[in-house]
Formats: C-alpha cells, structure tokens, sequence
C-alpha cells in the first residue's frame, strides 16, 4: 500500500499511467462503437498495422523498412546537398561584411517562402520524382544552414579574436583555429533545425506522386480508408524524428564536449 | 539603541524581536552520515538590532536566513518573529538578494511600487511612497529606467528600496554586496547605515566579509560548517560611521579570523 | 545605429537584391529555356498579374489568412495555457508531458490525412494542421519559460506577500513572457509552411491552391506570382509579430 503511494509520487509514473489509461480508455471507446472505427481505429487495431505494412507491406509489397529509408534516404541527399553548398557559402559571407549587407535581404526573403510553395513549380521544372523531392529538402534546409553559419561566423566574440591576434594568428590560421570552432555551436544548431526542416518538408512532398515514403503510406492509406494504416505511419514517422533529435544531441556532444549548449546558457 | 526602554537584563535588548530556537536543517535526501546543514541553532535578535551571520561559503548562513524569512522550512526548532512561529514569507519581512532578484519586466520605480502593493495606501500615496524611497536610496533620476540598464550599486539600491517599501520590521539581507567590486561595495555600506539610520528596522545580515559585518553591525554571528552552527558571537558597541583602522576593530578582526579557523 | 550607416546597408541590400533579380532575368532571356517553362521575373509577375483578376487573388489570400489566424490562435492560445499550467502545477505537468513529449516529434503534415478523416474537406481539418503546428513550439518555449524561472524572483516574489495564482499571475508569467514570445515567432513561420501545404493537398481556395490549380494549367507566372506572395505574406507578418514584442519585451529583454 505504501510502496503503490510511493510509486504514485514518482512523475514518470503518474505521466505513463496516465497515458496508459487514455490508450486503454481509446480501446475499450472503440471497441464498443462509442467512436467510429474509421476514424478512430482501435490502438489494437494500429498495432495489428503496423504489423501489415512491416510483412507483408502497404500499398502490397512495400514494406515499412522500404518506406522508411526512401523517407531517410531523401532527407539525407537533400540535406547534404543544403550543407554542402551552405557552408562555404556561409562562411564567405559571414566573413565579408559587405557581402553579409548585399545577401542580407534575398536570405530573408528566401528563408520566409514556404518551401512547400515551390512543389509546383518544382513539378514543372523537374517532374514528380526523386529530384524534385530531394530539391525541396535542399531548398528547405539550404537557407536556415546558411543564415545560422552566416551569423556563426558574423558574431564570433571580437575578444577571441583579438587574443588570437596578440598570439599572431592571422589569414587562414585565424580563421580555422578560432573562426571555424567558436561558429561551431550555431552551425550545428542550424544542422539540427534544417534537418527538422527537412523532415516537415519530406512528409508534405511525399503526398503527392509517389507511392513509396512515409508521406506517401500515409496519404495512400487514407484514399483507402485504412485509418489504422494512416496512424501507423504517423507513429512511424514520430520515431523516426524522435530519432533524429537524439542522434543529433549525441553528435553535437560529441564534436562540441566544451560547449555547454545554448539553451543551458539562457537559464 | 536609544530607543528602548527599561534596563536589558543581559547583553541583549530586553525585547526579542526574533527568536530562533533549536534549529536545524538536514536534507532527507542525503545519506544520513552527512553533517547537517544547519545544527542546534540559537539566536535572539532584539527590536532594531543590527545582526551580521559571517562565515566561509557552504556554512549555511544563507540557509540560515532563507528560514528566518520563510522560505524554507527548518527540520527541528523554529523561528519566532515577536513571538509568533513563522510558517511562511511575507508578513513583514523585507529580503534583499544576493542574485539581481528585481523583476526585469518592471522600472525601478515600478518594482519599488511592487513592494509597496500590500499596504493600505491609494495608488498616488503608494507612487509617492516609491518615489520617496528612490530618492532615499539616491536614484532620483533613474526612476523610469529598467534593471538592466543599471549598474549592479544601483541595482542593489533598488532593491534595499524595494525590500523597504513593504514596510517591514525585519529587512533580511542575503550577501546583498557580494557581487559588487570593492569600492562600490563600501560606498553601499554606507549608504545602508544611512538608509538605516532614518528608518530603523531589525536587521539580519549575511556576508563572508568579516570587515563588513564590523562596519555595519550591533553583533556579529560567527558560523562555522559541517554541521553548520553559531560557534561564537560579537557584540560591537562602537558609535558608527566607523573606522577600518580602529584599535577595536582591528582586534575584534583578527579574533573572528581566528574563530573561521 | 547612425543614419548615414542605415543608407549605406540597405543600399547595399537593394544591390544584392537587383543583381540577383538581373541575373534571373538574363538567365530566362538568353539561357535558352522556354519561357513558358522559366520566365523572366519581369513577365512572370506581370504577366501572372493580367491573367488572375485582382479580386480572385485578394480572395484567396484572404481565405489563406482567416485560416492561418484561426488556427494559430487557437494552437498558441493551448499551447500557453496548458504549458503555463502544466509547469506551474506539478502534478499537471506530470500528467501531460509523456502524451506531448509522444506527440511532438510527428511533423504536423503527416496529420493532414487523419485531419481529413476527423473533420472532412472543409476549413476544420486545415485549420486543425495549423493547430498542431502553432501548439507544439509555443507549448515547448512556455513550458521553457515557466519551468526555467530563477528562483530568486519566485522567492523576491514570495517575500512580498505573493502566493499562489498571485505568484504565478505577477511573477512567474512576465518572466517567461520572452521564451513565450519566441514560442510564437516560431509556431507563426511553422503555420504557415504546413498552411500552405495542407492548401496544395485538401483545398479549394487560398494560395495554396491557387498555385498548385496553376501547375494544372502549366502556368509558371502564377505560381511564381503565389509564391512570392506567401514569401511577402509570411514576411510581413512575422515583421509584424515582431514588432509588436520589441514594443513589449524590448524595453527590458534584448530581443
């Protein structure tokens, strides 16, 4: 009786029983009619999904490994190609101040148009396949990459440079000993939040033309009336971004082990 | 002292205005071999009495305090404020911080007002009241600006101003120089006495600074830690403003250095 | 910041701005596509213009916006309420974070089928997608604000007679007012991303569907006028947002 109190007092275990009862609330509701099952299908029933799409597949013959690594797989070629363009890029105008003032606009401009906006546009000029969807995600996260390593490199504390100028650092030397790792932090940070960017982008260009993707099995289940499909696609899909924001948290822990992150500061 | 009547029976004042009897802190989560924060605390602070609690970092001083004013609750003993068990904060008991503990969002003049929110004044009585006390702590003229266009002097001159607007009888001070450099730091000293000379309250004042507990204090309670307890008090019967270099001061420094040790 | 150094920026602002446009323009003019497919922004825009009758493009922009706000208020609103109560109240706290902590990591897109299901074609299930976009940030930065207070206001707060409701309404709120604000910057541009999608995929008026009916009618212009539209639209808006926090935080908080 004490130790069940006990147990009781501990956050974890009020927040997770909790949460048990609503799923189990949600079943016993659609089991006995109180909610429709094509709305709300049993979480029985989602599990039971999971299990079709992960064998024998959805639409029959993609399975759940396929769409989720064709999701994967976009993010990370349109991811890479973002970085890969935006770092150097960055690092000039960052670097330069009247380039900073010259871009400053068109980056504003660029990082507020929706990049979904652009799907159509994208259909016309590179068709409804693959490029199209990898382009997005690189549009999506080229900027947000660009403007966090601009401002990485613009606001690097003018002290660290001075003290690296009194040891004679200069050019080069400066640039990759002090610059580079003191813009570290905000260029990581912009990885993360472009990576996030991609992620919401590839479900919406996955909704239209294309069978294969998470995006895509959710969009295609609902055409046939396969809430539970639907649902477990979303669940799919929340792992898969859970697991980016611990992977990257691991990585940015590693390559930054002096860094106490941003967000400790602020507090 | 002059205002008190009838001749005190022992050293201290014949009107306790805060008693604390038999405190101590643990916390539970700590294994049980760990000393205590706090262990068979006494201590009497009498009507307008100037008290210091000195001590290394860690010695529970401002544990100590953080009790006194209601903030935490002790886990043996109690505190007695004119008799009566303290349960909780407010009711007349001012605080200043160590930490930069105004409200960002409000002015000077605004956070003082906030102090003064629970009297019973009209708003106009309140916003006279609030300008009074910036004047009193010398900040006419940075009335409207906000905590973090001052410097940390006057930061802390708000917030004596602020802790002074409730009104209180007991104006508890938790290191509120520390982190202030040196010179500003005397300058403030003085300007508490000031401030103290014109409205006389109870204080209870916390620093690890031995030479600042001489400048300002009555008595001074030295803490030694683990477990953290009042190893030894000091009274100071000196008329203030005082001197540094005085004889008695001197002395009465190097027997309280001798005490931390 | 001295006048004389504002002109020079936004000089050298418009600079970068025209070279890019010109180097667009020059690109469409004598790169050899067919303009039909990459029209120079002159045309594109011009052209977009005398097609789609002002008042059709007023209107979608229109029903765009009254969807945006409907459901951003909503989601943000929520997201306040509940992150306010939640990190105040422990025992709410406890009891809501695993469920939002489980729900925060799906990209608010991927409701849009279930949206569809639950509430039909119509405006509810766009403005439940911009919902979920709007909660989610405002919801984690509340909860930042409320939860990350220093301690010492609480207790300054708490040694001037404020308890309770008191404590969290005069203390607690102000204090997290700049992560608020920032919850609400970022749950505004998030809106608008998944608006203008949910408009591509389920809609039958608003930008969104202005240019995706345009890609039908192989009509660049248009979808070129639709996006530097919702790009402006979202701009100004944020502008906008953010003018009026500086006006409030700014005073006390760099913002």
């Amino acid at each position: 009786m004490t130790t069940l109190a006990t147990l009781l007092r501990h956050p974890q275990v009020q927040g997770l029983s909790f949460l048990a009862a609503l799923v189990l609330g949600w079943e016993v509701a659609a089991d006995v009619g109180v909610l429709r099952p094509y709305q709300f299908p049993a979480p029985s029933r989602v599990v039971e999904a999971v299990w079709e799409i992960a064998t024998s597949g959805f639409p029959e013959g993609v399975k759940l490994t396929t769409h989720g690594l064709v999701t994967l797989g976009r993010i990370l070629q349109g991811f890479l190609l973002a970085i890969t363009l935006a770092i150097p890029l960055g690092l000039l105008i960052g670097w330069f101040p009247v380039l900073d003032r010259m871009t400053l606009p068109v980056i504003t401009f660029a990082r507020s148009v929706a990049t979904l906006s652009l799907l159509p546009l994208a259909i016309v000029w590179f068709g409804t396949g693959e490029l199209s969807k990898v382009l997005l995600i690189a549009y999506g996260c080229f900027w947000v990459m660009l403007g966090n390593v601009v401002a990485g490199v613009k606001y690097v504390d003018p002290v660290l440079i001075r003290a690296a100028r009194t040891m004679d650092a200069s050019g080069l030397v400066l640039f990759r000993r002090v610059v580079l790792p003191a813009a570290l932090p905000r260029i990581l940070t912009g990885a993360r939040v472009s990576l996030g960017v991609g992620f919401m982008v590839i479900v919406g260009a996955e909704m239209i033309g294309t069978i294969r993707g998470l995006g895509a099995l959710i969009m295609e289940a609902r055409t046939f009336y396969r809430a539970d499909i639907s649902l477990a696609g979303i669940a799919a899909l929340g792992l898969l971004g859970f697991g980016f924001a611990i992977g990257l948290g691991a990585l940015e822990r590693k390559l930054l082990p002096w860094h106490r992150g941003l967000e400790d500061v602020r507090r | 002292m002059s205002g008190l009547t009838g001749a005190p029976a022992t050293g201290d004042a014949a009107r306790p205005k805060i008693e604390v009897v038999g405190l101590a802190k643990r916390y539970a989560d700590v294994d049980a071999a760990q000393p205590a924060v706090l262990e068979r605390i006494d201590l009497t602070v009498a009507e307008n009495e100037f008290v210091s609690l000195v001590g290394r970092s860690g010695c529970g001083k401002t544990t100590l305090l953080n009790i006194i004013a209601g903030l935490i609750a002790p886990s043996a003993g109690e505190v007695r404020v004119d008799g009566k068990a303290v349960t909780g904060p407010g009711g007349g008991k001012g605080m200043v911080f160590q930490q930069q503990a105004l409200f960002p969002w409000l002015t000077a003049l605004q956070n003082v007002e906030f102090g003064a929110r629970t009297r019973a004044l009209s708003p106009a009585a309140r916003r006279r009241e609030a300008e009074q006390l910036i004047d009193l702590v010398g900040l006419a003229g940075y009335a409207e600006r906000y905590p973090a266009a001052l410097s940390g002097g006057m930061q802390q001159r708000v917030a004596i101003a602020r802790a002074l607007a409730l009104d209180p009888q007991i104006l508890l001070m938790d290191e509120p120089f520390g982190a202030l450099d040196e010179i500003t730091r005397i300058d403030m000293q003085h300007e508490l006495l000031r401030v103290w000379s014109s409205r006389r309250k109870t204080v209870v004042f916390v620093t690890h600074s031995i030479s600042e507990a001489l400048m300002l204090s009555d008595r001074v309670a030295v803490m030694r830690a683990h477990p953290g307890v009042i190893a030894a008090e000091f009274r100071i019967d000196l008329p203030r403003p005082r001197q540094r270099t005085h004889a008695e001061i001197v002395a009465l420094h190097d027997r309280i250095w001798r005490h931390l040790n | 910041m001295s006048a004389s150094v504002r002109w020079r920026d936004a000089a050298l602002g418009g600079i970068g701005t025209l070279a890019v446009l010109a180097l667009w323009e020059a690109a469409a003019r004598w790169g050899g596509a067919s303009p039909l497919v990459f029209p120079p922004p002159s045309t594109a825009v011009v052209g977009a213009l005398e097609r789609v009758p002002g008042d059709v493009l007023v209107g979608h922009v229109t029903i765009s916006l009254q969807r945006i706000v409907l459901g951003f208020v909503a989601g943000a609103t929520l997201g306040v309420v509940l992150a306010v109560a939640g990190g105040w109240y422990r025992i709410l706290g406890n009891l809501m974070r695993p469920i939002v902590e489980l729900l925060r990591p799906i990209p608010p897109l991927a409701w849009i089928p279930m949206a569809i299901v639950w509430f039909g074609l119509g405006e509810s299930s766009k403005v439940f997608v911009i919902f979920l976009a709007a909660f989610f940030p405002v919801f984690t930065n509340a909860w930042k604000g409320v939860t990350g207070i220093d301690p010492v206001l609480l207790r300054a707060g708490q040694t001037m007679d404020l308890t309770g409701p008191a404590l969290l309404f005069k203390v607690a709120l102000p204090a997290a007012m700049p992560d608020i604000a920032t919850g609400l910057r970022i749950g505004w541009g998030l809106s608008f991303g998944v608006l203008v999608a949910a408009e591509l995929i389920a809609a039958d008026s608003g930008m969104g569907y202005m240019i995706m009916n345009a890609r039908q009618l192989a009509d660049v212009g248009t979808i070129i006028l639709g996006i530097l539209m919702i790009g402006a639209a979202n701009l100004v808006t944020d502008w906008a947002i953010g003018a009026v926090i500086r006006r409030r935080l700014g005073t006390w908080h760099p913002v």
